[in-house]
């Protein structure tokens, strides 16, 4: 049984919340409307007004700051005239040097979408706060932004390196599990083949970079379209997904999944619980191992070494004896590995 | 100091004890304070990362004092720790999250983002009126971001200044009502202006920290941004936060020891900066992104700066992996080599921008390391190392790292109470690693400096002659006082004025002796790789040859 968690939508400011407390919300549901706002435009007043420029501030009667609706006085001379607002917009700025007012009008209305199901918990100040019944999974780190879809797994093991070739029309829209890897050419083409997500083991910090530079000299250059987001569940550099958790994905491809690359949080809905992670691992349990030359490696924890140990890289420190599943048998700093326990305790 | 004060079986053996503990963001430090011959000491101390149970802590400590506890008490050691009354501080929950808007990115908002950084904010995002971004865009960054707090600053004070009510509208514009407090740290003649955009109560001026060109009063700023954040985010425990109890224990320190103390703590997200001079008058930086995981280190640049000051040949990428694997796991440890010169190599790098980011003491008496990096480094070598090169402390200066991390606890007592604190634990809370003498500029050809060491009971040493780019380290044990005679080339700086060419001084010994540095500062490297890993892999030589295995380690 899953236990629903709370989780916090942050809404850009200007967002009027659609949803009441209590409401029931799908992934795709409006949940606000926003108008953003556009390059600003300079309002004459007082040239308007036949005054000097120096004196704007005491003939406006709105405050920057303010949102002005269309028609809305901006400045008004008892007797000799009003300056109107041309659009709606918000009043940025009043110019003492040329007698202006910056306005930067509204956009039209576009639409907020929360990415989660689940029902309102709340509304607050910025954001909005969604009680979520679905399985959640922390990663490591991610990129990018609120994406939801369907979960498909991308890779035949969770070693496997995710390749470009891989992905097709078929991904399109989809939550994608990939394996140890994704280059930078591969997170591009998900991207431009319309997937929403993509899971990975890891990732090498080089090709994350390449493909944020690549996305915001795109969305620089303009024409960009469709959310994407990366989460990465076990570290940076080649590592598999933990087979525990591979054949979890595995089990759950096809369901509706929420992924926050920002954030570093999946949700998949009417799933099973995720195997847990325990930070302090004992004798006997399935571990995964978090650091160099191990990382990402599973095995099982032999046996606790007595006093502290140095690591091979002389720091002393407690050490767990693991036995990986290659059949190595080595060392391993008890800080270093974590437990993988499947949700009944196995 | 807290005393146990549990009641006592009749004819039952019990003990005094008390625990100081550090909760932080990645790790946990212990350290049990015990009664033994009629004074208090550190018995024993341990960290473990913070997501281990307490329990663990625990059993740890206990078995640290197995053989060492008296024997009528040693088989409920466990119990007593567990019972003993702690003193226990911790890490931010979270670091205040603000937003900038400035006029200018060099002068106005460099100062005001310095004083937020220096108070503990994280600037989520900073707008300027010259960042080349369009006015549209500015205003949509703010929109975005999720802050508890907005900070505008821009214009001298005595010219007051247009951009500066631009980006106050914008922000005005931006945040659109709620609570969320706004800070004025602009001009002040604008003060009343800038006010107008706000409704009633929201907005608070105060002191310009650029108040002209060429003047930077960046104080009244970050004590205002201090105050606002304990309201804000860590309502009613400032005593109880580590970085808080930090500088309070390095200022009782200086002002019981009538010396100018330093101290830095470099943990996963937090660093702190403490001065303090003789009067315990202190001063304290508190970055909250300033720790390990720092972004700073990730970021465009950063994996490449921290491969070039590598003495091994590790590539950029290689770096880049390293240094984002210990952002994403903090409470893991560096197992290979590779693995630990990168996490030196950075905690030098932090610690550098560290030292560069405030106001410079005029001078560092006792420089102190804290957090697991520096106080928990495998050789003390490696920790004088690092705090030397990336502070580069100029003059002459003693060395001490806090192994049980207890600064910060001890600094959580009442005003009344650290002074006895630090005075009853004065012998095991600082672990010495000797003393430096560092100086700035030099000659080639010439030496920088030629010392002489005069030992009490012992022949002298020297006079050893110590070039530009050398470095020599000279054996003194803990507890040894030794006189130095040195003279020092016209080109070369100790730090403070001087008339003499010659000086004398008394430094003590430690783990590792003294460290003669030559080094200059910033450091200077060599611009081909080769050369610059053979110059980077003397130094580390010079640095470990001399060495003690530590004692006691981590969990």
């Amino acid at each position: 049984m899953i236990e629903a968690s709370l989780h916090r939508i942050h809404l850009p400011r200007g967002t009027v919340v659609s949803v009441r407390v209590g409401a029931e919300i799908r992934p795709d549901e409006v949940i606000g409307l926003r108008r953003g706002a556009l390059a600003p435009v300079r309002v004459p007043v007082t040239r308007a007004l036949h005054r000097q420029p120096g004196e704007i501030e005491q003939l406006l009667v709105v405050r920057p700051g303010e949102r002005v609706e269309a028609e809305q006085p901006l400045a008004v001379v008892e007797g000799a005239g009003v300056v109107l607002a041309p659009v709606a917009g918000l009043v940025l700025a009043a110019s003492g040097r040329d007698g202006t007012l910056l306005l930067a009008p509204l956009g039209s209305e576009e639409t907020v979408i929360g990415h989660v199901r689940g029902r309102v918990r709340a509304v607050e100040e910025g954001s909005l706060v969604v009680e979520v019944p679905a399985a959640r999974l922390h990663g490591v780190g991610g990129s990018g932004e609120a994406v939801h879809g369907e979960l498909v797994v991308g890779v035949p093991n969770p070693g496997d390196e995710l390749r470009a070739a891989a992905i097709d029309a078929g991904a399109t829209g989809k939550i994608l599990v990939g394996g140890s890897r994704a280059s930078a050419e591969t997170l591009t083409r998900a991207r431009a083949m319309g997937v929403a997500g993509i899971v990975l083991g890891g990732v090498l910090d080089k090709e994350l970079r390449d493909f944020e530079a690549i996305q915001r000299r795109r969305r620089e250059a303009g024409g960009m379209t469709g959310s994407f987001g990366i989460l990465l569940v076990e570290g940076f550099g080649k590592v598999g997904i933990d087979p525990q958790l591979f054949a979890w994905f595995r089990t759950h491809a096809g369901r509706v999944a929420s992924l926050f690359g920002a954030d570093g949080l999946l949700y998949v809905y009417d799933a099973a619980p995720v195997p847990m992670r325990r930070a302090l691992a004992a004798v006997g349990d399935r571990v995964i191992a978090h650091r160099r030359p191990f990382q990402g490696r599973g095995g099982v924890l032999v046996a606790l070494l007595e006093e502290l140990h140095s690591a091979q890289s002389g720091i002393p420190t407690r050490m767990a004896l693991v036995r990986f599943e290659d059949g190595r048998l080595a060392p391993v700093p008890l800080a270093n590995v974590e437990a993988t326990v499947l949700p009944e305790g196995r | 100091m807290t005393i146990d004060a549990r009641a006592r079986e009749p004819g039952r053996a019990t003990a005094e004890l008390s625990l100081l503990v550090d909760i932080g963001s990645a790790w946990t430090k212990a350290a049990v304070v015990g009664r033994a011959m009629g004074r208090w000491r550190i018995a024993a101390h341990a960290a473990q990362p913070s997501a281990w149970d307490e329990g663990e802590l625990i059993a740890t400590l206990a078995a640290r004092l197995t053989g060492r506890a008296d024997a009528r008490v040693s088989g409920r050691i466990a119990t007593l720790l567990a019972d003993a009354p702690r003193i226990a501080v911790h890490t931010p929950a979270r670091p205040g999250r603000i937003a900038l808007a400035a006029v200018s990115s060099e002068l106005s908002g460099q100062a005001a983002r310095s004083a937020a950084e220096a108070a503990g904010w994280v600037v989520v995002e900073a707008v300027m009126v010259d960042d080349g971004r369009a006015v549209v865009d500015r205003l949509s960054a703010l929109q975005s971001a999720e802050v508890d707090a907005w900070l505008i600053a821009g214009g001298f004070d005595e010219e007051g200044g247009e951009g500066a009510l631009e980006v106050a509208g914008l922000v005005a514009a931006a945040r659109g009502g709620g609570r969320s407090p706004v800070v004025w740290a602009g001009s002040a003649g604008l003060t009343e202006r800038v006010g107008a955009f706000f409704e009633p109560g929201v907005l608070r001026a105060v002191a310009n920290p650029r108040p002209s060109a060429d003047r930077e009063n960046l104080l009244p700023l970050r004590r205002y941004l201090d105050g606002l954040i304990e309201r804000l985010v860590e309502r009613g425990t400032a005593r109880q936060l580590a970085p808080i109890g930090f500088g309070r224990a390095v200022a009782e320190l200086a002002r019981a020891a009538r010396l100018r103390v330093v101290g830095v703590d470099l943990g996963a997200r937090y660093a702190t900066w403490a001065s303090a001079d003789e009067n315990g008058m202190a001063e304290s930086r508190v970055v909250a992104l300033g720790g390990l995981a720092s972004p700073t280190l990730t970021a465009p640049g950063g994996p490449a700066r921290i491969a070039h000051s590598l003495p091994l040949a590790i590539d950029e990428l290689a770096v880049a992996d390293a240094l984002q694997n210990l952002r994403a796991r903090p409470g893991s440890i560096p197992q290979t080599d590779e693995e630990l010169a990168v996490v030196h190599g950075a905690a030098r790098d932090l610690l550098g921008d560290l030292a560069t980011s405030g106001p410079q003491p005029g001078g560092i008496d006792l420089l102190i390391g804290s957090g697991r990096t520096i106080a928990g480094a495998p050789l003390p070598a490696q920790a004088m190392q690092m705090l030397l090169d990336g502070i580069r402390p100029i003059g002459i200066v003693q060395v001490a790292i806090d192994p049980a991390g207890a600064l910060g606890p001890l600094g959580a007592l009442r005003d009344d109470e650290i002074v006895e604190g630090l005075g009853t634990l004065r012998d095991d809370l600082l672990t010495p690693l000797g003393a430096a003498v560092v100086c700035r500029g030099g000659r080639p050809g010439h030496f920088s400096m030629r010392v002489t060491v005069h030992r009490v009971g012992w022949r002298s040493l020297g006079p050893i002659e110590v070039r530009p780019g050398q470095l020599e380290v000279v054996p003194l044990p803990r507890g040894q006082v030794a006189e130095l005679e040195i003279e020092v080339d016209p080109a070369v700086s100790l730090g403070a004025p001087r008339r003499t060419r010659r000086l004398r001084a008394s430094v003590t010994g430690g783990a590792v002796g003294v460290v003669l540095d030559a080094r200059d500062a910033p450091l200077i490297l060599p611009r081909r790789s080769d050369d610059r890993r053979a110059v980077l892999g003397g130094w580390r030589d010079t640095f470990v040859r001399e060495v003690r295995p530590p004692t006691e380690g981590v969990a």
